[in-house]
């Protein structure tokens, strides 16, 4: 009697609250196909006006070389510019959204592997559709913008990893670069470094892309492929993490470090060897010791592939079609040759293409190092993997931190990671 | 005994229903009191009703990042809730959200209204430090939750520099499975026990001296007076309190987020951080299924508000 | 109560907001820090080269950012107080039908997933035109704070002594004024701690702000963070300074504000 009394008031309180939904849909419901504010900066007819470009780098202000040359672009496409930088892990949701409600933005700048993710959605045009010439872009660097036949976009620039080293330390312990060719000779370098009282390598083995990024030269350096993590090259790749760890010859702290935090720790100047990228390089003349780059070595001797790191520059989906002429005027503006040399250096990136390429070598003989690894480098979402690519990511960054804190052994990690890949991709 | 009272005492739950039962002058006393709600139902409609049902909505269909933009992701009922209740990851990360939340509960609370009571007895600075003990939650999250996980670093941390010093071994805090869960714990304990401080502190400075004095009169002892004065006097801001501190800590991702992104090898993943790595922690994000954890959630923090009302009633049988 | 005592107990309580404190202190001692020393192994326990990199960055970029903060903040104390503290009154004394489902509706809005808000929002924003606009970004802020407001208040008022509110209904006051003259005056102690939380809310906030003003010409302090946050680089000391600078002005709002809430308020209102 009293139960049932009691559990009445629940239920109608739970019917008045739904209720309360109901009405408020049919309150937001029907507000929200109404067509844009004619104020939205995105209505105005092509020819003059203001476009709009978002892109990720947030650190750069009206100050800087970069909006400074949007700018420039835009005064010579007769338009203006207003730009809006994220945050890069903001900016595909934000992408999607914006899509979602109409109002995506003229000139789109994202990471390279969620450039098939926005395809896919329907989100950016093909050159096809926006008249952007690809043809002086190394065929490397364009895979990434590629799925189905068509390109969706420009890399802006690139980057890629390689392993810093810090030549005092080497010295101390008696190393000689010149020995490490492979993952034996890494490892005795290591070894040696770690005797003379000195610290091994440093690296960002974080739960997310990151993560991914920062293992896949070791992994395609095993000679895996990202079709069977659990391959014994696969398996070898995350052993030789695993054991680095097990022997104090890099530091627990990888599984949560960030490209930054894995830098700030080799700028304390006690590592012998960083595996960064090409954007640190500015920092790496503040740090006050002598440095060096080698390119992460394969397995057996050579160079592994490392992945291809950079933002392409993107046209999505408008209903005016007849604002892609203008928006093309100012991606080619941004990277015609003439232009991508300014862009490049104000992002401190490596170009898209051979000829500027070779002008950074010939201006700047230190940055010789990154072009040959950013030629040698892969796209992620290459090798027609495509969206399948970031289903696969996971559980490899998943499976190198549950190796790497002793969750799981190599083998059962990449087995299960394996197992998760193949049933998200099926 | 109150509970079985007839029915037009006890207050009635529901906007619908028949007729209002009271007499005129009743009547126009409900249009003052719905005179004063009408702002806040408003403002409930305006802003929280279309994110409510389009949460519900991205659970019961089935989105793809295609779909989410062209807006034709077929309806598929019950289809994401099957699919997460039956990952490998739901049970791990309902514990999980089990311990952090009772836990971080435990502490915040009781820590906060012993401070709350250490505060109330006025001395020289004690209003300065307790609006010091509030600097925390002037720090972004992204802030004070990087600070931690500065502090809990394995190799250059803090924490384990001053455990080395006293000779203890150091610990890896964010990067084993046996701590990672409890480092956060304990940051979300941090973060909490200045919202237990200033609300009880505030419950207590609403109890009347007046009640002191008498029990002082009485001859009861300072805990008997706690016992018998305070916390009974304080129930009520308890359970407000601990009701919010539950909401809140259910809905805790940031911290954890960006402390261990639910690692390693989701040793620290509770339903929260779970939802968001579904649909937003990912290039490729899974919106559904990411919107039915977070649903599942909200379910839970229903349950716990219908029994908070339970208890009110039960104490309350005006 | 002799006053060797109480300064006792002054002591008592440094201590304790010490040990609370350590992490701010620890946040302050990072903005100090030169990058090769971040992640010194064993860390400095205080600045030993100390740099003011980050502090130069933070004054010549970030200054106008406090003043958009304050005034979110604010603004966002003021709507929420509007909006929140009549409702309480009602909920806790007039006790309409439907009033327990709405302060469920209200407990459960809370859990609503701030991303999820921020979409909701971003949507209705743009179609509204109000999209980086700073009253869009105070309402929005609002949604932060309101529930708490709501429940919070109502079970301050809930407290209220009946003789109080029935002596003024006898010398002739409507609901509107018992609410003005009486409730609002002593409930001064839950008014005060919800402004500050609600301050508090707005002023950390980050996800609205990054969501609904990221474009905007006026950005609250938060923003200012992403100066510092690159696509693969993240200069910590300049965000931790920011974090500090950010922190001062409304630590010192908070020290006033505490003064507020004293004992008695209602005891003294109903001896009167």
């Amino acid at each position: 009697m009293s139960a049932s009394t009691t559990a009445g008031s629940p239920r109608r309180t739970l019917g008045a609250g739904l209720a309360l939904l109901a009405a408020g849909c049919l309150a937001a419901c029907s507000a929200t196909p109404t067509p844009q504010a004619a104020d939205t900066p995105a209505d105005t007819p092509a020819g003059g006006g203001t476009y709009t470009v978002w892109d990720p780098y947030p650190q750069y202000d009206k100050t800087s070389d970069w909006v400074k040359l949007l700018d420039t672009c835009g005064t010579q496409a007769g338009v203006t510019i207003e730009r809006t930088g994220h945050d890069t892990s903001d900016l595909t949701n934000k992408a999607l959204l914006a899509a979602q409600q109409g109002n995506p933005p003229d000139v789109l700048v994202v990471d390279n592997p969620v450039v098939s993710t926005l395809a896919e959605a329907g989100v950016l045009t093909t050159t096809a559709e926006n008249k952007l010439d690809t043809s002086a872009i190394s065929p490397n660097l364009i895979a990434a913008g590629q799925s189905g036949g068509n390109t969706y976009g420009v890399p802006i620039g690139a980057n890629t990893l390689a392993l810093y080293y810090n030549k005092a330390v080497l010295d101390q312990a008696g190393v000689d670069i010149a020995t490490v060719k492979d993952w034996a000779t890494l490892t005795a370098a290591l070894e040696k470094v770690k005797a003379a009282g000195k610290k091994g390598i440093t690296f960002s083995a974080i739960g997310t892309e990151e993560g991914s990024f920062q293992f896949l030269p070791w992994f395609w350096g095993s000679g895996a492929q990202l079709t069977k993590l659990d391959s014994a090259e696969g398996v070898s790749a995350v052993t030789l993490w695993t054991d680095w760890l097990k022997k104090g010859l890099a530091p627990n702290s990888v599984i949560n470090n960030t490209q930054t935090t894995s830098w700030q720790e080799f700028a304390g100047g006690d590592y012998a060897f960083a595996e960064n990228g090409t954007w640190q390089l500015a920092n790496a003349k503040e740090t006050g010791f002598e440095y060096g780059i080698i390119p992460v070595p394969a397995r057996d001797g050579g160079t592994a592939a490392a992945p291809t790191g950079g933002e392409f520059v993107s046209i999505p989906v408008q209903q005016d079609t007849a604002r892609y002429a203008t928006s093309q005027k100012l991606v080619t503006c941004l990277t015609s040759t003439d232009n991508s040399l300014t862009t490049v250096t104000a992002l401190s990136y490596i170009a898209p293409t051979e000829q500027v390429q070779t002008r950074q070598s010939t201006d700047n003989p230190e940055l010789a190092v990154w072009v040959e690894a950013v030629k040698a480098a892969k796209g992620r979402t290459g090798d027609d993997l495509g969206t399948k690519y970031p289903k696969i990511s996971e559980p490899l960054w998943g499976a190198v931190q549950a190796a790497l804190s002793g969750a799981k052994d190599p083998q059962q990690a990449m087995t299960d990671a394996q197992t998760a890949a193949a049933s998200a991709t099926q | 005994m109150t509970r079985t009272a007839p029915a037009p005492t006890r207050r009635p739950a529901s906007t619908r229903g028949g007729p209002v039962r009271q007499g005129p002058g009743h009547r126009r006393a409900a249009w003052a009191a719905w005179g004063f709600l009408v702002p806040i139902t408003a403002y409930l409609l305006a802003f929280y009703a279309y994110p409510m049902y389009r949460n519900l909505e991205l659970s019961l269909r089935h989105y793809t990042v295609r779909s989410f933009v062209q807006g034709d992701a077929p309806f598929t009922g019950f289809a994401n809730y099957l699919k997460v209740l039956t990952d490998a990851t739901f049970v791990p990360a309902l514990w999980h959200t089990v311990v952090f939340t009772v836990v971080s509960l435990a502490f915040q609370f009781t820590l906060g209204l012993g401070l709350a009571l250490f505060f109330a007895r006025h001395f020289p600075l004690s209003a300065t430090l307790r609006a010091l003990f509030l600097v925390p939650w002037l720090l972004p999250l992204i802030v004070s939750a990087s600070t931690w996980a500065w502090m809990l670093n394995s190799d250059s941390g803090v924490i384990n520099a001053a455990l080395g010093a006293i000779g203890a071994g150091p610990v890896n805090w964010l990067t084993s499975p046996d701590w990672s869960l409890w480092s956060v714990t304990i940051a979300n304990i941090w973060i909490g026990v200045p919202f237990n401080l200033v609300v009880l502190y505030s419950g207590l400075q609403a109890i009347s001296p007046a009640v002191y004095e008498a029990a002082a009169l009485d001859g009861a002892t300072g805990w008997q007076r706690f016992r018998h004065v305070t916390l009974p006097l304080l129930r009520p801001v308890s359970a407000i309190t601990l009701l919010l501190g539950l909401v809140y800590t259910l809905k805790v991702f940031d911290i954890i987020w960006i402390m261990t992104k639910g690692g390693p090898s989701g040793s620290s993943t509770t339903l929260s951080t779970w939802s968001y790595r579904l649909g937003f922690g990912n290039l490729v994000p899974a919106f559904g299924p990411g919107a039915a954890v977070g649903n599942i959630l909200i379910a839970i923090a229903l349950a716990f508000g219908l029994l908070y009302i339970r208890l009110q009633r039960r104490q309350d049988p005006s | 109560m002799t006053t060797p005592r109480r300064w006792w107990k002054t002591i008592i309580g440094l201590a304790l907001t010490g040990v609370m404190l350590f992490p701010v202190y620890w946040m302050i001692n990072v903005s100090f820090t030169r990058d090769r020393d971040m992640r010194k192994s064993p860390p400095s326990w205080f600045p030993a080269d100390p740099t003011l990199d980050g502090y130069r960055a933070v004054i010549d970029q970030q200054l106008p950012y406090l003043g958009t903060s304050l005034l979110v903040g604010l603004g966002t104390v003021a709507l929420t107080l509007v909006i929140a503290a009549p409702a309480a009154y009602s909920l806790a004394r007039l006790r309409p039908r439907g009033g327990t489902a709405l302060s469920f509706a209200l407990l459960i809005a809370q859990m609503i997933p701030g991303i999820i808000m921020a979409m909701g929002l971003y949507a209705t924003y743009l179609n509204l035109g109000v999209l980086n606009t700073l009253p869009g970004l105070i309402v929005a802020d609002t949604t932060l704070a309101v529930p708490f407001a709501v429940l919070i208040l109502t079970t301050f008022m809930t407290g209220i002594p009946r003789e109080l509110l029935h002596a003024a209904r006898v010398d002739g006051a409507g609901t509107v004024r018992t609410f003005w003259s009486i409730v609002l005056p002593v409930s001064r102690n839950a008014t005060v701690t919800v402004a500050l939380f609600t301050f508090l809310w707005a002023w950390s906030d980050f996800i609205y702000a990054s969501t609904l003003d990221s474009g905007g010409d006026h950005q609250p302090i938060t923003l200012g963070i992403y100066h510092y946050i690159g696509n693969n680089n993240q200069q910590w000391n300049a965000i931790m300074a920011t974090a500090v600078v950010a922190s001062i002005p409304a630590t010192a709002l908070l020290v006033v504000a505490q003064r507020y809430v004293t004992a008695g308020v209602t005891a003294g209102a109903v001896k009167d």
